[in-house]
């Protein structure tokens, strides 16, 4: 009698569409920015040689900018094995070890399917954005896979755009769409500092941001600044 | 490089694929204790102060001016959404100016 169908109603957590509508709905100025990122990518990659199709089929499949990026450079040295290719974006998106993590005791309950189906529209900007609402209560857990929908719409369309027109758009910077997940960062951060013991994992994240940065690169700072907001947190919780 | 481009395409999508489930699957296994809920919520805003310094950092004096303005109108617009979008704008108005 476990697995009948009453027991697997009570047990699961909310997903609904309006959930979902709602993060839908948060995820659309988010998907301007990651637009601008698209077309970005599709002008790198139309310069390596894709064409609109390989260059939309990329972004489909890995569905993270800057590995894409990492990857395409790889690709086009001409010296890339499948394991360099395979760990290269291992380590460039070791941060979503961290982003799933800090998601399982909430998504977890909305089980196995709706979970993993949800994380394959996981990026940074909807991560942040998804745990933000989760520490504000959000219930409904098929908000994380509506904030996915526009990004991901944007993101294929931008890419498309990009590969597909490289010589007659203005560039991304001119617009300061670079600097919008910066932006979002920087908002969702201050609206989430509740306490002035929240103070302390945002002083950490920045300062191991800047000093990680600065001996091994960009890649590796943001998984290193996580880490070391979670430990400190930890250390001094009582 | 002799590989064609779908096996190329798979060995990029199973990394990808790993990376956004092993976190979560791993997670399973750890008893969610206070102290561990403490470290996840605390996880979320060390990402973001990191974001926002390196963004700092790489760009220089528009970028962090946007950057402070957007904390400053979070707090006064109690909009995070809003503060955002204007701060893509003040940075791409200082580098307007800026030539």
């Amino acid at each position: 009698m476990r697995c009948s169908a009453p027991y697997a109603a009570v047990s699961r957590a909310l997903f609904s569409y309006d959930g979902f509508r709602r993060g839908a709905r948060d995820g659309v100025p988010l998907a301007l920015s990651i637009f601008a990122y698209g077309v970005g990518f599709g002008l790198v990659a139309a310069q390596a040689g894709f064409g609109v199709g390989k260059a939309v089929a990329t972004s489909a499949a890995i569905y993270s900018g800057s590995a894409q990026l990492a990857a395409v450079n790889l690709l086009q040295t001409g010296e890339a094995t499948l394991w360099a290719l395979f760990a290269t974006i291992l380590v460039i998106n070791a941060r979503y070890l961290l982003f799933g993590a800090a998601l399982q005791p909430w998504l977890w309950s909305a089980g196995p399917v709706r979970a993993y189906g949800s994380l394959l529209l996981l990026g940074d900007a909807n991560w942040l954005m998804t745990m933000r609402k989760v520490r504000a209560g959000e219930e409904d857990r098929a908000y994380l896979a509506g904030t996915g929908a526009p990004i991901t719409a944007g993101w294929l369309a931008g890419t498309a755009l990009g590969a597909g027109a490289v010589s007659v758009l203005p560039r991304p910077e001119a617009l300061g769409f670079d600097l919008m997940l910066a932006c979002f960062a920087a908002g969702m951060m201050t609206a989430m500092v509740k306490a002035r013991a929240d103070l302390l994992p945002v002083a950490v994240g920045a300062g191991t941001a800047l000093v990680v940065a600065h001996l091994f690169g960009p890649a590796p700072a943001i998984i290193a600044a996580g880490l070391a907001g979670a430990a400190v947190a930890a250390l001094v919780h009582r | 490089m002799t590989d064609s481009f779908p096996v190329l395409l798979a060995v990029m999508a199973s990394a990808a694929f790993l990376c956004r489930v092993a976190g979560f699957m791993l997670m399973r296994f750890v008893p969610v204790t206070p102290r561990i809920e403490a470290a996840l919520r605390a996880t979320p805003l060390a990402v973001m102060a990191g974001i926002t310094a390196l963004a700092v950092q790489a760009g220089g004096l528009a970028e962090g001016l946007a950057l402070t303005a957007v904390v400053g109108l979070t707090l006064v617009l109690r909009s995070d959404v809003a503060a955002a979008l204007l701060g893509v704008v003040v940075v791409a108005g200082l580098r307007w100016a800026g030539g």
